[in-house]
């Protein structure tokens, strides 16, 4: 498209024809106030907030939607608009609950900072304050009608980046609310848990089922040994929770949790690296047998389990595709099946005093730690689900000052760490990680990638598709792969996992393996993440998450010294039967 | 008015498919040259020149393209469209089919108001009627040009009207208008190059085509071209339907009508102006009172502010909720209604900030429902109410 | 024997087509049948549209004439807009709901009629009007419309 003149404020831009009001004033350095716009939903149009005045126009134009045209006059800041903007803005703010002290938004709130930026000190249409309707949706994810502002972002997040779609605009006019079929709650409806909606709600409308009291109750009972995992993920996103800059910050997060006064700071990345071997084995276990010895029993693509948001997914959506998942639980839950039976052990204490708390990128895992089947140790798992946000509200109650806080280390036994593990956070790091250990495996020989680092699995595309060709000489017991190649696939959001699953549902995918992650970017993207969220800022952190891969001194999951003692003291072998009693799973059809 | 000047509802009618023969001898471009030089406009209420439309949509790229009939009349006073469907339904659907030829269609679809439930058998019977004479259906009058029309209810929603609205609603949605651009002569129905245009548009094109675009345009007075249909209500001798010259006064129609001792006329439906009998004077047209066609009129008696609150109900009602200035706009102007009827309400400073809202609603509404639900609060408060502290913000 | 909601929503499907621009014929059909919709003929045409049930729900819920609560075999819907008004529809309305003893928006106990009030119903030649199910009556008054809605049976 070729650029074509227009005019801004009175200044006189080259914009290529075609882009939005809102494109070329974002090119020319005018900010135009947004709600409902979000960069990774179309286009609404409906909070009205991004009027600007186009000179010729009987009405003002929505700067969100509209295109410039050739010579278009556009005032941004006219006496038409600034009353147009706090209108619509104190219409906004009249039905919505204002009780920012109380809300989980606050000070992180798009409502409460386009009111402060215009200065609405009165409010000539505010009539009555809107009770507080509060709802406990669900183990997840929970809601406060009285904040929506009907922007819609979380109706097009749910229908558009999840294909769930079980949040809708319910009723007309000034009754139309945000509602799920029949009203019901969230837990009675399809909802995945996945918590995307959160992340793009503009208010504090949607929020995180909160377990911060509980936890702090949990680390003031002398009596109690409250330990703390860790997700990869966490770690590249708790510095933007704090305000600060996107970055990995692993050393001092550790520090911080530990000032909270758990007894042990452990890490997720431990049980990933578990995963990856059980998970691993399991794969050439399932190829064994479909390929050499053709049971047709046995079902490829296999597929991975360790995001809820997908699992509950898949078991509303597809449950006839149940059986290809992998059996293993997820590293959350692994790891609190262990804390409560190795690690009590090695720590020499009681199991039925141990509180597992893990802290999560993801409001879904707080649905998975629910599950029923989650107490192989003979207790809850895991006891406790905080998001990244969360650890950071309590991180800021204990006035712990983040930025000057020393870098300290994990506890030992399941504290140690890999590349592999760390890349979990990413949409295909999964996959890059079982490839790095399973090539191994099955030829005894590093896979044939520069610095281990398989890129055609990692991005931000939708669906990723990668295969490896195995060599002739296969080491001992693998010889059946010889020559074969393993075709594998990738997709991040539940959109392109409904994709994926259509084709492996008709029969036409023929992959080995495949990675789904519930969220967009995978596990830094999740719905336990800082608000807000944006393809830029989800580069940003997979960017930290592949840099803390290649520095640290482990990039393959077998290699975990601490992985290789669990084995040799507590599991003997990788799915043996130990292993099959508390890092393996099942799964529930929802249809 | 002179007997010969009323062409929708007159006496002397054409034969039913002599517009269409002379039509298909047409090429469509000709067809759709006619309808623009004949300078109608949309006879809905929105008032777009209907030949540009057709025009935009002929050259649209995209195929199976729509013809689509609002036949959603649902402005408070409006019952012209049920008329014309009563009367004559062969005209709304010659007039489609004409359309359809211009613009390169097949497909049309009459969008029906739930509320006409017995205009559909009505509608069918003309249907199958234009069938049988070859008027409809595939080889049209014996040419290659075929056309297939299907009735489709609306279900209870006067925002459908809104022809984005009516698009979502025919495609299994809720009646939410669309952002525009794109507009719907490129992207429409399914994402087709789309024309919805109303009733009595549509049955205005056979006389049209049969009378040349000269001779409609002379029918109007003035400057304008062609009649209207206004449907006459409330505090009359004799409500219905009437044809005029557009651009005739709003006084000429009122005597026709008998009314009598007249306080406030409101012309154009609730989302329309109130008119007082100082503007008598003043044309039912395009530039002047934008005549949608309904008509309703307040004698000596009524209270205008319980118009004004029963307006404002409606809107609050019918709003379908999407954008901000209209779902919470229409609440609030209908609550400091209810306030005043109710006495609550001095007048003077505490009435600017509604009158502010009227403007921004009018301004920043997404579509013609918000951006006029307004005007009634605007001029039956201004012209109508007298308050004690005065209406500051007027 | 009647079919049930699930089977008469899969029939109309069949009749009007599992695209989602068929969604509300179908939806008016079921309505019209039983006097409302309900959640499991929901069910049946979300899954067979492709579209969620919560849309589907969505839809019914914006729409006037659709419900999803159980309504009487008749309904009766009252036109409230101004011409109406005028010409003395609120004694017409207080006539009815003395006649069968409810109010708006309510179902006579033996699910014989549901009283709505409804937008201009495009009568206001001959107001003040009602529409009864599918049938128009016009120029009402306060004992006509008792007579036409003790007569529903």
């Amino acid at each position: 498209m070729p650029n074509i003149s227009v005019t801004i404020n009175g200044t006189s831009r080259s914009v290529r024809e075609g882009v939005t009001i809102l494109e070329a004033c974002q090119i020319a350095g005018v900010e135009i106030p947004t709600l409902c716009y979000h960069p990774d939903l179309s286009l609404a149009g409906n909070c009205r907030m991004c009027l600007v005045e186009v000179e010729g126009w009987k009405t003002l134009a929505i700067a969100c939607v509209t295109p410039v045209t050739p010579n278009m006059v556009i005032h941004t800041h006219s006496k038409k608009v600034r009353h147009a903007r706090r209108t619509v803005l104190k219409l906004l703010l009249a039905s919505h609950n204002v009780n920012c002290p109380e809300c989980e938004r606050n000070t992180n709130c798009e409502l409460q900072a386009l009111a402060e930026k215009h200065n609405i000190t009165i409010n000539e249409y505010q009539t009555s304050p809107k009770p507080v309707s509060f709802e406990e949706f669900s183990p997840g994810v929970m809601r406060d009608n009285s904040r929506c502002i009907l922007c819609t972002r979380c109706v097009r997040t749910c229908e558009e980046l999840q294909s769930v779609a079980v949040i809708k605009p319910i009723g007309r006019s000034s009754a139309v609310r945000i509602s799920t079929f029949m009203d019901r709650g969230l837990n009675e409806v399809a909802c995945t848990q996945c918590g995307q909606c959160i992340n793009r709600c503009p208010t504090g409308a949607l929020f995180e089922t909160s377990e911060v009291r509980q936890v702090w109750e949990a680390l003031e009972d002398p009596d109690k040994f409250v330990v703390c995992q860790t997700a990869p993920a966490v770690r590249v996103g708790i510095a933007e929770a704090l305000g600060l800059p996107t970055d990995r910050s692993t050393g001092q997060m550790v520090a911080a949790i530990r000032g909270l006064g758990f007894d042990r700071v452990l890490d997720t990345d431990f049980t990933a690296d578990l995963t990856i071997i059980e998970e691993g084995y399991e794969l050439i276990g399932r190829l064994q047998k479909a390929l050499l010895e053709g049971d047709a029993s046995v079902k490829l693509p296999m597929m991975t389990s360790c995001s809820p948001g997908w699992i509950k997914f898949i078991e509303h959506k597809y449950p006839e595709l149940l059986p290809n998942l992998s059996s293993c639980k997820s590293p959350q839950q692994m790891f609190g099946a262990l804390a409560k039976t190795y690690l009590a052990k090695k720590e020499g204490v009681d199991p039925s005093k141990v509180v597992c708390v893990s802290i999560m990128p993801c409001t879904a895992k707080k649905f998975e730690k629910d599950r029923p089947e989650m107490n192989s140790s003979g207790y809850r798992d895991v006891d406790y689900v905080l998001t990244t946000r969360e650890l950071a509200s309590m991180i800021q109650e204990a006035g712990i000052d983040f930025r000057h806080i020393g870098e300290e280390k994990y506890d030992r036994w399941m504290g140690a760490s890999t590349g592999a593990a760390v890349i979990f956070g990413a949409t295909g790091g999964v996959m890059e990680a079982a490839l790095r250990t399973a090539y191994e495996v099955v030829t005894g020989k590093e896979i044939p990638f520069n610095g281990l680092n398989v890129m055609p699995v990692r991005g931000m595309t939708g669906i990723k598709e990668a295969a490896v060709t195995m060599p002739e000489k296969m080491a001992h017991g693998y010889e059946f792969l010889a020559g074969a190649t393993l075709k594998v696939a990738v997709a991040h959001g539940l959109a392109n996992a409904k994709a994926l699953m259509d084709r492996v549902a008709a029969g036409e995918a023929d992959y080995h393996f495949i990675e789904i992650m519930a969220c967009p970017g995978g596990c830094l993207g999740g719905g336990g993440q800082p608000i807000p969220t944006s393809p830029e800022i989800r580069l940003k952190r997979a960017e930290a998450i592949y840099q803390e891969d290649s520095a640290l001194h482990y990039r393959k999951s077998h290699a975990n010294p601490e992985v290789q003692l669990l084995y040799a003291e507590f599991l003997e072998k990788p799915l043996g039967h130990h292993s099959h009693e508390l890092l393996h799973t099942h799964y529930t059809r929802r249809d | 008015m002179a007997e010969e000047k009323r062409i929708l509802l007159g006496e002397d009618q054409p034969q039913p498919g002599a517009a269409l023969t002379k039509a298909l001898k047409m090429s469509p471009a000709d067809v759709v040259f006619e309808v623009r030089e004949s300078a109608i406009q949309g006879r809905g209420g929105a008032g777009f020149p209907v030949g540009i439309k057709w025009n935009l949509a002929g050259a649209a790229s995209g195929a199976n393209k729509m013809v689509l009939c609002n036949a959603d009349e649902g402005e408070p006073g409006t019952f012209k469209d049920r008329v014309l469907i009563e009367r004559f339904a062969w005209k709304l659907l010659e007039g489609m089919t004409i359309a359809g030829y211009g613009i390169g269609s097949h497909e049309g679809i009459i969008y029906l108001r739930a509320e006409y439930p017995y205009l559909i058998p009505v509608l069918q019977s003309a249907i199958r009627d234009m069938k049988e004479k070859n008027l409809l259906g595939s080889r049209i009058l014996g040419t290659e040009f075929h056309f297939e029309i299907e009735v489709r209810s609306g279900a209870g929603a006067y925002v459908c009207g809104e022809e984005t609205s009516l698009i979502e609603s025919l495609e299994g949605k809720r009646g939410e208008p669309r952002n525009k651009p794109p507009f719907p002569v490129n992207s429409g129905y399914l994402g087709r190059p789309t024309i919805v245009n109303n009733v009595e548009t549509f049955a205005a094109v056979p006389h049209i085509i049969l009378g040349g675009a000269e001779w409609f345009q002379g029918l109007g007075a003035g400057k304008h071209a062609g009649t209207k249909l206004f449907s006459v209500s409330g505090d009359v001798g004799k409500p219905g339907v009437y044809e005029l010259p557009m651009g005739s006064t709003i006084g000429e129609l009122l005597e026709l009508a008998e009314a009598r001792d007249v306080q406030a006329v409101q012309v154009g439906g609730a989302s329309g102006s109130t008119i007082t009998p100082a503007e008598f004077g003043r044309t039912l047209a395009f530039g002047d009172l934008p005549p949608g066609g309904s008509v309703m009129v307040f004698g000596a008696g009524r209270n205008m502010l319980e118009v004004l609150e029963s307006f404002m109900e409606f809107f609050v009602h019918e709003s379908c909720g999407q954008c901000t200035p209209c779902r919470e706009g229409n609440r609030r102007l209908l609550d400091v209604v209810e306030s005043i009827a109710a006495g609550k309400v001095a007048g003077g400073a505490e009435l600017k900030p509604f009158f502010q809202l009227a403007e921004i609603m009018r301004l920043g509404s997404k579509c013609g429902l918000g951006q006029t639900s307004s005007n009634c609060f605007v001029d039956i408060m201004n012209k109508f109410v007298q308050l004690p502290g005065g209406k500051e913000g007027v | 024997m009647a079919p049930t909601p699930a089977e008469l929503a899969r029939s109309l499907v069949r009749k009007h087509g599992s695209g989602r621009e068929c969604i509300i014929r179908i939806l008016t059909d079921v309505n019209h049948e039983l006097g409302y919709i309900p959640s499991e003929a929901i069910g049946v045409i979300a899954d067979a549209t492709g579209v969620s049930d919560a849309e589907v729900y969505g839809v019914i819920s914006f729409y006037s004439f659709l419900s999803t609560k159980p309504r009487g075999r008749h309904i009766v819907r009252l036109c409230s807009t101004i011409s109406c008004k005028m010409s003395g529809a609120g004694d017409v309305l207080a006539a009815v709901m003395d006649e069968l003893g409810i109010g708006v928006g309510e179902t006579t106990p033996d699910g014989r009629v549901t009283l709505e009030t409804t937008s201009c119903l495009g009568l206001c030649d001959q107001s003040p009007a009602m529409l009864v199910n599918d049938a128009p009556h016009t120029h009402l008054t306060p004992d006509s419309a008792r007579g036409i809605v003790a007569g529903l049976e």
